[in-house]
């Protein structure tokens, strides 16, 4: 039991989106940004925004006062909450070398700072960070007044040595803009239905299907991987059903997806690194016909995060767009949503739908900006 | 990611010696041109040499060598690209256009120094509009 537990204080998560659910729909020119922005407010996926920088906004992280100023106003207008810029760390961008320290700081702190002017709170950062790097950009987070969440997502999760080291510098820098943002793809429960159907489609026999399914069950049996040398043992393990069923062409994406978005891990597993999560990917891949995710224990989820008293923002991360191309992402976003305000319910809380409310306890759940603390 | 929409359709130009075509990034976010680690184009079955291939991009035209050092331009997802090489084109009503594409993913680390590449292809079908060259 947690603190927040036994003290009977219950979470009250805001709902949200990423754009990037939306990924297939503004790559096809269908909507473009300001189309999104505005068709995620008219169907209610909100309030909560999240945003990734290189996808959405050209130029980016180079970002004019004029253009923040005419997306904060869109915001507003539209009644949404920004959650998260989700931030890259391109080390390797240079083709011979990778970035220094230095570079990568600087590289980073361009990004923090538009995501501090584009109005967001929280910059979600991914694992190629380091725990030094981390520490060296602590000062420049409070700076800005962005938290720094950094992603967990399969093949890691909550336990794994490297998130574990992550955890104990920030109790060592113990900069309240350090934190985590949970992935839900770390802790799944099967091999999503909708990619096998889309294998199915690309010529895969049921017996070949059916392998694939019984594999990632035994590594499920076993928990996640214990390393990154186990994780490429995994890896080879689904390269080689492929080839030893004469599809060869398949065993890379098999390992892909096996390894790096359907993550074994168990829910509770989360309560290793609770205390530093500041957001949220309510990742998920589909939608089945009694109205539920079959693969992601999304009611598990939710009720974890209510009864240990999280407030922060759910972003519902649709992954499912890679493969299903039969489906209107928009739908099946609904729907997954609708099972998360059904989950917090039941776990005696609900989700925050209301915009004034949401950016109220989003302010309250996350550190204030230095100067502002004393 | 999204190879299917590499090729645009409707986008074959020729002036008799070289064809170009329209290609989109299968990649859900922005690439620097440093990124841009190598294209092959073929028409018909026949492939533009190597050193003949160009890249416009953001208004401006680069070989593979000159994509290589530059960070400063990008590759915006929903823009498109201009991929250009020699090759003749017959009458025919109809050519067949296949395009590959090599990126880095210059923020996923998969081991000491070495970041993810990917490769990934295309094949369409549609008729060539006469261009004048370029």
């Amino acid at each position: 039991m947690t603190l927040r537990q036994a003290q009977g204080q219950l979470g009250a998560p805001i709902q949200g989106v990423t754009l990037y659910s939306f990924t297939r729909a503004f790559h096809g020119r269908e909507y473009d940004l300001e189309g999104l922005v505005r068709k995620v407010a008219a169907e209610g996926y909100g309030p909560g925004l999240e945003i990734i920088g290189f996808s959405s906004f050209r130029g980016f992280p180079d970002v004019d006062d004029a253009y923040a100023g005419r997306f904060r106003d869109l915001v507003a207008e539209t009644g949404l909450v920004t959650t998260s810029l989700a931030i890259n760390a391109d080390i390797g961008i240079h083709r011979d070398r990778l970035l220094s320290q230095d570079e990568l700081i600087e590289y980073m702190r361009r990004q923090i700072e538009a995501a501090a002017k584009l109005g967001f709170p929280i910059a979600r950062v991914q694992i190629s960070i380091s725990p030094d790097s981390m520490e060296a950009l602590a000062p420049i987070a409070e700076r800005y007044g962005v938290t720094l969440a950094l992603e967990v997502h399969a093949d890691q999760y909550a336990s794994h040595p490297r998130i574990l080291a992550l955890r104990d510098r920030y109790e060592k820098v113990s900069s309240p803009f350090l934190g985590f943002t949970m992935d839900w793809g770390a802790t799944v429960t099967g091999f999503a239905p909708s990619l096998i159907e889309a294998y199915r489609r690309r010529g895969a026999s049921e017996d070949l299907l059916e392998k694939v399914v019984a594999l990632w069950n035994e590594f499920y049996e076993q928990g996640p991987p214990a390393d990154q040398a186990e994780h490429g043992q995994r890896f080879g393990r689904f390269i080689a059903l492929a080839a030893q069923n004469g599809r060869p062409d398949l065993g890379i994406d098999f390992g892909i997806n096996g390894t790096g978005l359907f993550g074994p891990a168990r829910v509770d597993d989360w309560l290793e690194i609770f205390p530093w999560i500041k957001h949220v990917h309510g990742k998920f891949f589909g939608i089945d016909e009694h109205g539920e995710e079959p693969s992601v224990p999304v009611r598990d989820l939710v009720k974890l995060l209510v009864e240990n008293g999280y407030n922060g923002a759910i972003s519902s991360e649709y992954e499912g767009w890679h493969w299903n191309h039969w489906q209107s992402p928009f739908e099946i976003i609904a729907a997954e949503q609708a099972v998360q305000r059904s989950a917090a319910e039941n776990a005696g809380s609900r989700m925050v739908t209301d915009a004034a409310e949401a950016r109220s306890q989003l302010a309250a759940w996350l550190p204030r900006p230095e100067g502002a603390n004393a | 990611m999204i190879p299917d929409r590499i090729i645009e359709q409707g986008t074959l130009t020729t002036d008799g010696a070289r064809a170009a075509v329209e290609v989109r990034l299968p990649w859900y976010r922005a690439l620097p041109a440093s990124c841009i680690a190598g294209a092959t184009l073929a028409v018909d079955g026949v492939e533009a040499p190597a050193e003949s291939l160009r890249w416009e991009m953001n208004g401006r035209t680069f070989t593979f060598d000159e994509l290589v050092p530059n960070t400063e331009e990008w590759w915006f997802p929903t823009d498109s690209a201009v991929l250009s090489g020699d090759i003749a084109l017959d009458d025919a009503p109809e050519h067949k256009v296949e395009v590959s594409l090599v990126l880095y993913i210059p923020y996923i680390v998969i081991g000491d120094g070495e970041v993810l590449h990917i490769e990934e292809r295309d094949a369409k079908t549609m008729p060539a509009r006469k261009a004048v060259a370029a």
